[in-house]
């Protein structure tokens, strides 16, 4: 996986210092700016970034007075810790209970994934022998219920939506009822493309949750997306309950540094990847052994204290 | 006392260590902004070497001096380096009795085939007849969206449904219309990842087999350092994939897109002109067909700067 680019170029740092004999400033200096640029160069936050470095300074001084402990193993503990508050709020992500309506609905920017996102997930519980289907609350984007519509007769998941219908919080509510009426168990609400910039758009998002009250909404987001992923996260979460973050695209060149960031903005735990655009290529995620894989220690999570 | 004079070296000639530290924050300030972390890096760089050895004017501070040269040199990479005419290479194709045709380009939900619909309408605007071509027959709805949008716009579609290929329903298009008397043909085609080889070489084929007048590779404002590397790769592909013509095709200018939903953050303008050195042609600031500018460098510039 790509984002684990930037793993390498941590763990390249921490291994540079390994090397050196006397662990002094210069050092530690040396390796925390080796570690920030990879981190920027990965679309981390840049306030992100800095608070990191001042983390890992803090720490590091604050164990000058403490005698005997081992520099070199805590410099390397306190990155890990840094790299996992990042990426792991600490939080489950929602899980879907059986045998009753769980509603799930999709948020995010433009473009960034999330119609293809819905039919994966759908797909990826119908595998596993749920009873899912696909709400279109988009009557914005031009052929978007034709998109959905596509996409779920292929992968055979029940779907409602209309091409007459303009008002999408009415649609959003009555394919809920009516898929809970039938005793589907997983119903997923496919939303139009927002920005934090347009209040419209955001009013129709919030109208949409209190219509359909889902148990879970996720926020997808395009791994390339540079610094502004914090701010529009950020104003997503104020906006509406985001409980997850699905990153998607990263099958590409970008190291994911932006869509981290988002995490830290929403608190919100990734649930799941995005890996390709057809069904398959989605995998579920879990923060802690990836930043374990990231940095290529294997399990450390005793390292940890959580 | 002098930490009120720390910044003055007035009558004195700067050297590497002045500027150093200045450079370092305007690095710092230009990530933040959203400028890709290399770009950054070498605007820094020219702008610190152009300035060693030059008189600092009395009582500037090198932080002002350093911030008017860096203001000059984004200006001088942003202002387009020769002029583009579009309506009137649209013109001088029509009396050779042949469609002027645009390829749009570029990774998965950027904003290709509504920007497509913007300039269709621009073009409109501007007394033109346009054809639109549906050639991305991959994703779901492709097909279906540029429908509504010709139908809004009152302009033709020509469109052969889904998994056909590309390049020959563009060859199709333009030939019909030739026939019709169109003045431009625009050419969707679907999104995809620059590192994904077969695909890559398939949009080659299309421009290569289709030679078209004008090559837009569309990116998002939204993008972080990825960004560089999608223009990079989308031109290495056009120049690799095309090695047996004496003069290969590559990436003629840029539609950015998503300029609304950036705030301040507009650092991807500067990143992608860097890199190709090509003009950003077209802006995107919304999702209506009105929603169409030109850069405007200096307000960019500022906002960097800021
Ligand atoms: N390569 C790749 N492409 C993806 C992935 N996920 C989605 N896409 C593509 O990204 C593009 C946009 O996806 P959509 O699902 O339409 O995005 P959206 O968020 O619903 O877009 P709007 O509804 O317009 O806001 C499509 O071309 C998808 O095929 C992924 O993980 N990898
Ligand atoms: N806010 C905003 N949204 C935009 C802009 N341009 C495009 N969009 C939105 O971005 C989303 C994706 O646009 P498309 O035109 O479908 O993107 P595409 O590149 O053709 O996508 P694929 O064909 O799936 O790769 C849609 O929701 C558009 O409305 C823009 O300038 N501003
Ligand atoms: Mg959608
Ligand atoms: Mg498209």
């Amino acid at each position: 996986m790509v984002l684990a680019d930037l793993g390498r170029s941590i763990s390249g740092a921490l291994r540079k210092m390994q090397s050196e004999t006397v662990i002094d400033d210069e050092v530690v200096n040396d390796m925390l700016k080796a570690i920030c640029t990879a981190l920027l160069q990965s679309d981390v936050n840049i306030k992100i970034v800095q608070q990191i470095r001042n983390n890992i300074k803090t720490k590091i001084n604050l164990s000058e007075q403490a005698a005997g402990i081992n520099r070199r193993k805590l410099i390397q503990q306190t990155v890990f810790q840094e790299l996992v508050n990042m990426v792991d709020p600490g939080l489950k992500p929602f899980t879907p209970k059986r045998g009753r309506p769980n509603v799930i609905m999709y948020v995010g920017l433009q473009g960034s994934g999330k119609t293809t996102t819905c039919t994966k997930y759908a797909h990826f519980y119908q595998r596993k022998g749920w009873k899912t289907c696909l709400v279109c609350a988009d009557t914005f984007r031009a052929g978007a219920f034709d998109q959905l519509k596509q996409n779920a007769t292929k992968a055979k998941i029940p779907f409602y939506g209309s091409y007459t219908e303009a008002d999408p919080v009415q649609i959003a509510q009555e394919g809920v009822e009516q898929f809970k009426e039938k005793g589907y168990e997983i119903i997923i609400v496919d939303t139009s493309g927002k920005h934090k910039q347009e209040k419209a758009l955001f009013d129709e998002m919030k109208q949409i949750e209190r219509v359909v009250q889902p148990d879970d909404v996720i926020f997808v987001l395009d791994a390339s997306i540079g610094q502004a992923a914090f701010d529009q996260a950020k104003a997503f979460k104020d906006a509406v309950g985001v409980g997850s973050v699905v990153i998607t695209k990263l099958d590409g060149h970008a190291k994911g540094g932006g869509a981290l960031s988002a995490v830290a903005a929403t608190e919100a735990p990734i649930c799941f990847i995005g890996t390709g655009e057809h069904f398959e290529d989605f995998e579920a995620f879990d923060a802690k052994s990836f930043v374990s894989r990231l940095l290529g220690m294997g399990d450390l999570s005793g390292l940890v204290n959580t | 006392v002098f930490g009120f004079f720390r910044n003055l070296t007035g009558n004195k000639d700067l050297t590497r260590s002045d500027l150093e530290p200045v450079m370092a924050k305007m690095k710092d300030h230009l990530m933040g902004k959203n400028v890709a972390a290399d770009i950054a890096e070498k605007c820094c760089e020219s702008v610190c070497v152009s300035l060693i050895g030059k008189r600092n004017a009395t009582f500037t501070t090198v932080r002002s001096t350093v911030t008017k040269a860096m203001e000059e040199a984004l200006v001088r990479v942003l202002t387009p380096k020769r002029s583009f005419d579009i309506l009137g290479d649209v013109m001088a194709s029509k009396t050779k009795g042949r469609p002027y045709t645009i390829v749009f380009m570029g990774v998965n939900g950027v904003g290709k085939s509504t920007s497509l619909s913007k300039v269709c309408f621009w073009l409109q605007q501007n007394g033109m007849k346009v054809m639109i071509a549906a050639c991305d027959t991959f994703r779901s709805g492709a097909v279906e969206q540029l429908r509504v949008h010709a139908k809004c716009l009152g302009v033709e579609l020509f469109a052969q449904g889904y998994d056909k290929d590309a390049s020959r329903v563009a060859g199709l298009a333009v030939t019909a219309g030739a026939d019709r008397g169109v003045d431009v043909v625009l050419v969707d085609t679907a999104g995809r990842m620059q590192n994904n080889e077969p695909l890559m070489r398939s949009l080659v084929k299309l421009v290569t087999e289709n030679n078209p007048d004008l090559i837009l590779f569309v990116g998002e404002a939204l993008v972080g350092n990825d960004g560089v590397d999608q223009l990079q790769e989308f031109n290495n592909s056009l120049l690799k994939y095309q090695h047996d013509k004496a003069q290969p095709r590559t990436i003629d200018g840029i539609f950015l897109t998503k300029f609304d939903t950036i705030d301040d953050k507009v650092g991807a303008a500067l990143s992608m002109v860097y890199t190709t050195g090509q003009p950003i042609l077209f802006v995107g600031v919304g999702q209506t067909y009105t929603d169409l500018r030109r850069l405007n460098v200096s307000s960019v510039v500022r906002a960097l700067l800021k």
